[in-house]
């Protein structure tokens, strides 16, 4: 086993969410059990309603498992979330009106008392990280889609968190411009080397980014398969055309239909 | 320069246009209620624009200073409703427990007519300026209140949860998220409530006072058809001084919060 060298960096166990109101009760997440190790990129994946924005909200301490037990680094996601381990980019970029994208980018950083000259340094290289020289002081409504949600990454990687938590960061974009962030992220990813674990209804960008892929089905969610992707890396547009890709494309289709 | 451009072309120019339209109707009705009609007071229902104009000119001086104590003693109760009024959206904000004990006052307090509240409370401090003042502060109260606690309760979860994964103290929660969110409220609670104003301090003039546009303009309308030209100038000042009041929000309000979709630049110019 290669990976159980590795230390586990999230461990989930036996984990299930209930949803209740008075009216009514969801099952939205049962028996979910995975390890994520230090440094991996897993996505979560699978059509919508079948609880992935669940079970990385419950991993982000934004919301408490009704069963079962969440672990990172050993300690509980509470003490990870206020030990300030998590960058995290939302479905929307979320960008505050009234900050300029430098300001955005350096909200958390405010947040942990970072002087402003260091801030002003971490923001220049986060610009350039995610290609956003030169936009630093315009207002998100000014930038397009693709290059808030840029923003946003910046944002999240600006805390330099060990965990980055990413919940379908470019379902909203076009498939070219996604295409590109993704290329992207894995090239940002490169050099930042944390754990990120992305999660996505669309079954390419999944292969593409991941070195695991946890297929989630519905009603209630639970952890259908687990997918290996040994897809070798750096990866760009060949790893797209490759048949290795095709296969493992139709492999997790057909993980679906048996569903 | 975009700015400006976009003032003169986009505003400006079909103001200045509705403007003159309406002055020369305004003649041109007065003139026929006098000459052709010849309604008895037809002075006193509609004067010529350029008869008052000239009041205006004659008396320029003391239109300006009643108008200016009437503005002043405005502006202060103004500004003291509005320090309360945000003080208390505040505290309602961080506690149901308060909002559930102060705002069906705050409501009730709105169902007062402001006619009859004035001079009980001239009764009560018999002070003419302490009266204006606190009129003109209790009107700003509540529409300043009610509209800054929607703004810092209708914060988007999301960007909520983004200070809570971030670990954020409470007080960053509130000053980098709460405070600059309440901010289109707030102001928007202002732009109600700076018209109101003055024409509560006018108001309270009314019903006895030394100094004031209200004062003067009382004692035009007692002295009858030969003030009329006055009496229509220091009504003009009076509505002068709530657009007055109006444009100044308006200004600082694109001054503080200037990220507002409406300010946002459409790109190329409205012609
Ligand atoms: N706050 C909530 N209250 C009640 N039900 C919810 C809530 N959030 C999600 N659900 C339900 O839980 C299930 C999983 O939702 P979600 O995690 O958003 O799925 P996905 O992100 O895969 O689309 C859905 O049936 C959804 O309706
Ligand atoms: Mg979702």
């Amino acid at each position: 086993m290669e990976t159980a060298k590795r230390y586990p960096e999230i461990e989930l166990a036996n984990v299930g969410m209930r949803y209740s109101s008075d009216a009514s009760e969801v099952n939205a997440l049962q028996e979910i059990s995975l390890d994520i190790a230090k440094g991996e990129f897993v996505s979560l994946l699978g059509p919508s309603g079948c609880g992935k924005t669940t079970l990385l909200r419950l991993m982000a301490d934004l919301i408490q498992p009704t069963s079962g037990s969440i672990k990172v680094s050993g300690k509980s996601a509470k003490e990870a979330r206020l030990a300030r381990k998590y960058g995290i980019v939302f479905q929307n970029p979320v960008l505050y009106d009234w900050r300029r994208v430098e300001e955005n980018i350096a909200l958390p950083l405010e947040m942990m008392g970072v002087k402003k000259s260091e801030r002003k340094r971490k923001v220049a290289e986060l610009l350039e990280l995610v290609r956003l020289q030169g936009f630093g002081d315009k207002y998100p409504w000014q930038l397009s889609g693709g290059m808030q949600q840029r923003v946003a990454i910046a944002r999240a990687l600006s805390m330099e968190p060990e965990i980055l938590l990413m919940d379908e960061p470019f379902s909203a974009l076009d498939e070219f411009t996604r295409e590109r962030l993704n290329e992207e992220l894995l090239s940002i990813w490169g050099q930042v080397n944390n754990t990120v674990v992305f999660v996505t209804h669309s079954i390419s960008e999944s292969i593409f980014l991941s070195d695991r892929v946890y297929v989630l089905s519905p009603h209630p969610g639970r952890l259908s398969s687990v997918v290996d992707i040994p897809l070798p890396r750096p990866r760009n547009r060949e790893t797209r055309n490759s048949p290795e890709f095709f296969n493992l494309i139709a492999r997790i289709r057909g993980s679906f239909e048996g569903v | 320069m975009k700015g400006l451009r976009f003032l003169r072309y986009g505003r400006l120019l079909p103001a200045m246009a509705w403007g003159l339209g309406l002055l020369i109707l305004w003649e041109a009705a007065s003139w026929y209620l006098l000459q052709v009609r010849q309604v008895p007071l037809a002075q006193s229902k509609l004067p010529y624009i350029h008869e008052v104009l000239s009041a205006f000119a004659e008396y320029g001086d003391t239109l300006v200073q009643e108008g200016a104590v009437t503005f002043g003693n405005a502006g202060l109760g103004f500004l003291l409703g509005a320090a309360a009024g945000a003080l208390l959206a505040i505290l309602m904000s961080l506690s149901k427990w308060i909002e559930h004990l102060a705002f069906p006052y705050a409501v009730a307090s709105q169902m007062i007519p402001i006619l009859g509240l004035a001079p009980i409370l001239y009764g009560i401090v018999h002070d003419e300026r302490v009266a204006r003042v606190l009129i003109a502060g209790y009107i700003t109260f509540f529409p300043v209140s009610i509209n800054m606690l929607r703004g810092l309760r209708g914060v988007e979860p999301s960007a909520l949860e983004l200070l809570y994964s971030y670990a954020a103290k409470p007080w960053n929660i509130y000053f980098k998220l709460r405070l600059p969110a309440s901010l289109p409220g707030l102001f928007s609670g202002l732009k109600i409530a700076a018209p109101l104003a003055v024409t509560g301090a006018i108001l309270v003039e009314l019903m006895g006072a030394r100094h004031g546009i209200g004062v003067i303009m009382l004692r035009n309308l007692y002295y009858g058809p030969s003030h009329t030209y006055m009496f229509w100038s220091t009504v003009i000042v009076g509505a002068l001084l709530g657009v007055a009041s109006y444009a100044l929000i308006g200004g600082l309000e694109r001054l503080i919060a200037p990220w507002q979709p409406e300010f946002r630049d459409k790109g190329g110019d409205r012609l």
